[in-house]
């Protein structure tokens, strides 16, 4: 129900204005709208070669000028009398193909109008993000012209005109304006839609218009353009390899999930089984567990979903196999043949032993491991990004037949838990062996797999930038160089940049500063670390306390808060360790110049003071920002060997000694109030210098001084956190670590209680510590290590969140057994201690704080990316240490003791502690599949060998096992694979 | 996250102004001469007030009985009201007698106008003020600011000079004058009066928080707009003046 009314008025200054009225009604009411519509001439149409718009160009409120984007001598195609020619896009191009218009491939000179933007937004919030940061980087030449003000370029409505067929007029009218106003610069407009009707009506119209493949064909790369086209719609609708449920309507969803008979939540796909899925959902206690294809019904891990619980009959226990797509789809080719398998015959066989067991276990009733299953019926949020993967040699096989056709093909992803996709390709041949991007375009139902496209190639599978590059997509880090407006966030200076001598003549925020040049402060780090966040000094005071110091670079000096630098630094939330590389969060400037607490010059530090007592209690603690100067910078090894020097008696190595003991008693004393040691089986992969071969892999070791650094860190961040959330209890920036739920520990303590007669109980931080010192194997001195590790894997995830999301009782930090944590002490890798800085900087009233940090619901927005990109860093940092670990196994394969962590009924899970893997062996490969007897009480599985002996692994087992790297065909990922000796 | 662009990197806000330009203003005087001792009418955009100006007057009118020992010796009793109907936003929705932000306003308002009109010329006086809004789409205080203004100068009261009132809001560090009500629901801004030609300010108010840094830029620009508005409305006095001394010759 709209109409617009057509009056325009003429204002003073050169503006119109129309009004823009409709009726909504909404729940019954009426909602008028109406909204004015400022009509101007001073729109600048942006092209560089037109003298007409030169006045148009007005400065911001900044005072930058703008000015035209578009080249005045643009791409020049000789077919069809294009000539040279700037682009300008409909809706629905932008939407399917916005990875094409981001390929550098092709597309510049480009013009999104108004109108095209706005639906764009309304559609798809993330792509109109992209597009507008394709506008803002000057190398695509893309420009936004707002066509709906400039009062040439405008239409009113018709009477009873669809919206649709309304933007359509706009964008047709957008590009006659531009056709004309361009005429005699000889610059042609080509308007690209996929809209039929909507060519149609333009070329009437007097405009070049064209369907996206076509304009494709007729550039001079077209064929690898191609590859990138998205799918047509009609992909595949020829066949029907499997008829997949209907999606409810989303009326029908949205009422199910509000009156509680549909549940809304995360999907999560087993990684060890592809047809087994689990939805939380708050209202109930346990997972609700989706089987099977047709009840995961197109869903992808991680996408936000709907679900429908089965009834009760239908209730089953997770499955104990291990179901790889490969083993059971091993030969289909990704053509649309009438004889693809429909559902291959193993598949089915799989299913029905699931469902005998499942049965059977009904009958025994044990009710404790019965899952309430569910179906998927709507998709409320796709998780579709881009992804990484390789293209299954067997379709290449197939693509051989066809010659130069399109064929479609398989693409086989990274990441298991998703399905294969289905993409179209003429390159099919030379695609094979590489590392490639793609892009999910959508999951029909009829089709057995998602249809995609070709988005670029990284490089051959195996090579080490490829790798790194897949990994760093997978895990979603952006890796690219920081931009410019980020790099003109930096000081003019560059690396001369120096601290004032005089901290009294600048201005007063210097003046606030205070001169701790005279104190003796030597940093200690990894060896060959290059970002130095801390430093510290003690000295012991005339009664007797010592005065210990902690001094954290001070990145907020460079970084202010609201700037690009600030952004940037803000979406990236830290930085990424891999093997052979780091991904900054902030320019190598900063990070490793003018923050770095390097030694032997002056430096801008935050500085953290506290009168520490004989016992290490704290008797007074002070914040201010300063000027330090280090000493020295020590790696662990070198500052342990300083401390053990007795003949060493200078003030700086006392002082580190005053550091040595006060660390102790503060770490006994953190031991005592219940804090955790828990392991995880880290590795350090060692380089060859001259090749950056990996060379060996090592257990990362632990010296005294690495924890002297640790406790002091602690310590910093303990009193940081009390301190803003003194002064901003709504904002402050906090750390929380809740406590493990007993679900999650469930199955390790049944494990324990069976195997070794020991339990982990779970009353308190501290009873579980002391309850894991108590677990130990008197014969196997590891096996503590290793329960600490599995229990790791018990615990909750530690996350980021602003101090009004939470009660006080529930900021407990559990691991470190304290009230209140933050992270304050690497501000240059880690974005958080950045908005800590910044937060104590106003509470102690140095500066104010930015308002992005006052409001909440900026600051939620923040927290969410910031656990998130955390998250991922973690896991790109793990998948760097399991590529590197693989490269190493090549030149060594030997024969390793591992443990059995987990038992299925057809593998089992060993955990190698001298390279940190873990690996998956199958039934098959240890010996006879038939003979295998799995006895789930006791964790156990018997089976005949391949020599014919029975044999018998359970939980907790140490077994000699075979390591070798293997390239796993499908994926293309070496790792290290495991065979039972 | 706004569901609107409402300012685009090219410098277009979501009604097609820049930032440092108002909306289309038309003023009238003396649009009830029978009912009033004082009438205008202003429009801003889509927001249109209407005000009447009763007095100078010994008491109170009719229905507030205020008696006379309320008088003030120093000066007059500034008694303003604001009627905002039903029909005038968006969504059709009553509002109390005595809604506590509308009366917030009157008393923002009194303050303001207690200081510009001439006082000491009016001492035991009583002079009230009704304030209709008959649409609203944003600057509820800043329209109703300028057209009390008018409405005064039509009754002929004393004042040291104009006061001419705008909204200021912030978008990212960017100040953009004059919002609408799409701009008010999703920004924080300022309401601000001038006082004539001068940079002084007779009224602020601020509704949301506001980073202290911002505020000077945001108060400069209003001040530029405010003088505009100031110019507009003089423009409209001086035509509706020299009309009715025609008239009268």
């Amino acid at each position: 129900m709209s109409t617009v009314s057509t009056k325009r008025q003429r204002l003073s200054s050169g503006l119109k204005v129309t009004q823009k009225v409709f009726v909504r009604s909404r729940n019954g009411g009426a909602l008028k709208v109406v909204r004015e519509h400022y009509l101007r001439d001073d729109i600048p149409c942006s092209s560089a070669c037109c003298q007409e718009c030169v006045d148009y160009y007005i400065p911001d409120p900044d005072g930058k000028l703008q000015t035209p984007v578009l080249s005045d001598s643009p791409l020049t195609i000789a077919a069809e009398n294009i000539g040279k020619h700037y682009l300008l896009l409909d809706t629905n191009v932008v939407l399917n193909a916005i990875d094409m218009l981001e390929s550098e491939m092709a597309f510049y000179d480009v013009i999104i109008p108004q109108t095209v933007l706005e639906e764009v937004r309304n559609k798809s919030y993330p792509i109109y993000l992209r597009i507008r940061s394709i506008c803002k980087s000057d190398q695509k030449r893309f420009v936004v012209f707002h066509n709906e003000f400039k009062s040439s370029s405008y239409l009113p409505r018709d009477k009873g005109e669809t919206i649709n067929d309304y933007n359509d007029r706009l964008i047709r009218q957008c590009s006659k304006f531009y056709t004309n106003h361009l005429k005699e610069a000889g610059i042609n407009i080509i308007l690209l839609t996929s809209d039929k009707d909507n060519i149609a009506k333009a070329q009437k119209e007097g405009i070049i218009s064209m369907a996206l493949d076509n304009y494709v064909s007729l550039l001079p790369n077209a064929k690898e353009l191609e590859d990138m086209l998205p799918s047509a719609d009609n992909f595949s609708s020829n066949v029907n390899e499997i008829k997949y449920p209907e999606y409810y309507s989303s009326s029908r969803l949205m009422g199910g999930v509000k009156n509680g008979t549909l549940f809304q939540g995360i999907i999560n796909i087993s990684s060890y089984n592809f047809l087994e899925g689990q939805v939380s959902v708050q209202s109930l206690p346990k997972p609700l567990l989706i089987l099977g294809r047709e009840n995961l019904n197109r869903s992808f891990n991680g996408d936000s979903v709907v679900v429908e619980i089965l009834p009760k009959d239908q209730w089953k226990k997770p499955t104990n196999l291990i179901i790889d797509e490969e083993t059971i789809n091993k030969n289909e080719v990704g053509d649309d043949d009438e004889n693809e398998v429909v559902i291959s015959d193993q598949e089915r066989r799989l299913l029905a032993q699931e469902a005998v067991k499942a049965q059977g276990s009904v009958e025994e009733e044990e009710d404790k491991k019965i899952y309430p299953t569910g179906r998927v019926v709507g998709i409320m949020k796709r998780s579709w990004r881009l992804y990484v993967g390789q293209i299954t040699p067997h379709s290449v096989n197939g693509a051989q037949a066809g010659g130069n056709a399109s064929k479609s093909c398989f693409v086989i992803l990274m990441d298991r838990s998703l399905p294969k996709i289905r993409i179209r390709t003429r390159r099919a041949k030379e695609l094979a062996g590489k590392r490639i991007v793609i892009a999910v375009d959508s999951w029909q139902s009829n089709s057995k797999y998602p249809d995609g496209h070709f988005v670029r190639t990284l490089g051959d599978v195996e090579s080490k930038d490829a790798e790194q590059e897949a990994l760093l997509l997978e895990h979603d880090v952006e890796y690219r160089p920081f931009s410019k407006n980020v790099l003109d966030c930096l000081p003019k200076e560059g690396h001369d940049w120096k601290v004032p001598e005089d901290l009294k003549g600048g201005d007063e925020k210097l003046a606030k500063r205070r001169d701790l040049r005279d104190k003796l402060v030597c940093s200690i780090d990894p060896p060959g670390c290059v970002d130095i966040d801390d430093a510290l000094h003690a000295v012991q005071l005339p009664n007797g306390n010592y005065e210990v110091g902690v001094h954290i670079a001070d990145v907020g000096h460079f970084v202010p808060a609201g700037t690009a630098l600030d952004q940037e630094g803000a979406s990236r939330a830290t930085s990424v360790y891999l093997v052979d590389k780091r991904i900054d969060m902030l320019p190598m400037l900063l990070g490793t110049d003018l923050c770095s607490l390097k030694p032997y010059v002056d430096r801008f530090a935050f500085s953290t003071i506290w009168e520490l007592d004989q016992d290490a209690n704290i008797v007074n603690v002070e914040f201010f920002k300063s000027v330090i100067k280090s000493r020295e910078a020590f790696a662990y090894e070198q500052a342990q060997i300083r401390i053990d020097d007795k003949t060493k008696q200078d003030p700086l190595t006392q002082g580190m000694r005053h550091l040595l003991m006060l660390s102790k008693k503060l770490k006994q004393a953190r031991m005592d109030a219940g804090a955790l040691n828990l392991a995880s089986p880290e590795v350090k992969v060692h380089m060859d210098s001259e090749t950056s071969d990996p060379g060996d892999v090592e257990i990362k070791k632990l010296l005294d001084t690495n924890s002297l650094v640790e406790e002091f860190m602690l310590l910093a961040n303990i009193s940081v956190a009390k301190k803003i959330y003194e002064a901003f209890p709504q904002v402050a920036m906090l750390r929380r670590h809740a406590a493990p739920p007993s679900a999650n520990f469930e199955v390790l303590n049944d494990m324990l209680r069976v195997k070794k007669g020991m339990h982990i109980s779970l009353e308190s931080s501290k009873a579980l510590a002391a309850s894991l010192d108590r677990c130990e194997d008197k014969n196997d001195p590891y096996f503590n290590t290793l329960l600490r590790i599995m229990a790791t894997r018990c615990m909750m995830a530690a996350e980021y969140f602003p101090a009004g999301n939470f009660g006080y009782d529930e900021f407990r930090h559990y691991g470190l057994a304290t009230e209140i944590y933050t992270h304050f002490t690497s501000p240059i890798r880690r974005y958080c201690d950045v908005v800590a800085h910044r937060q104590l900087a106003a509470a102690i009233g140095y500066e104010p704080l930015h308002q992005l940090h006052r409001d909440k619901a900026k600051m939620d927005l923040v927290v969410k990316n910031m656990n998130k990109r955390h998250r991922n860093a973690q896991f790109a940092g793990r998948a760097s240490i399991e590529y590197y670990v693989g490269q190493v196994m090549k030149n060594n394969e030997s024969s390793q003791e591992g443990y059995v962590i987990k038992v299925f009924s057809n593998g089992i899970v060993v955990l190698v502690p001298k390279f940190g893997v873990e690996s998956l062996i199958k039934l098959e490969t240890m010996g006879d599949v038939n003979s295998g007897v799995f006895n789930e009480e006791l964790y156990k599985l018997s089976f005949k060998t391949k020599e014919g002996k029975m044999r018998e692994v359970s939980v907790f087992d140490k077994v000699e096992v075979f390591v070798k790297s293997e390239l796993d065909e499908l994926t293309g990922k070496r790792k290290a694979q495991l065979s039972l000796k | 996250m706004s569901r609107l662009e409402l300012y685009s990197p090219e410098g277009i806000r979501i009604d097609g102004r820049r930032f440092n330009e108002l909306r289309q203003f038309t003023s009238q005087l003396n649009t009830h001469p029978n009912v009033s001792d004082g009438s205008s009418y202003v429009q801003q955009g889509n927001s249109k007030v209407i005000c009447l100006v009763q007095g100078p007057m010994e008491s109170l009118s009719n229905t507030n009985a205020g008696g006379a020992s309320k008088l003030d010796h120093n000066g007059p009793i500034l008694s303003i009201n604001i009627n905002y109907p039903p029909f005038a936003n968006n969504v059709r929705k009553k509002r109390m007698r005595n809604d506590r932000r509308l009366q917030e306003l009157c008393v923002v308002l009194k303050r303001c106008f207690l200081k510009t009109i001439v006082s000491k010329n009016y001492a035991r006086t009583v002079i009230e003020v009704n304030i209709t809004v008959l649409s609203m789409d944003g600057g509820l205080l800043a329209c109703c600011c300028n057209a009390i203004t008018l409405a005064l100068i039509d009754a002929g009261i004393a004042l040291y000079d104009y006061v001419s009132a705008i909204s200021i809001g912030l978008y990212n560090q960017i100040p953009l004058l004059d919002m609408n009500t799409l701009e008010e629901n999703d920004l924080s801004f300022i309401t601000i009066g001038v006082v004539g030609d001068s940079d002084k300010l007779n009224l602020v108010l601020c509704e949301d928080k506001l980073p202290l840094d911002n505020l000077e830029a945001l108060i400069s620009l209003g001040i530029e707009g405010c003088h505009r508005i100031k110019q507009l409305m003089d423009e409209q006095v001086r035509l509706v003046g020299t009309d009715l001394l025609s008239k009268k010759q």
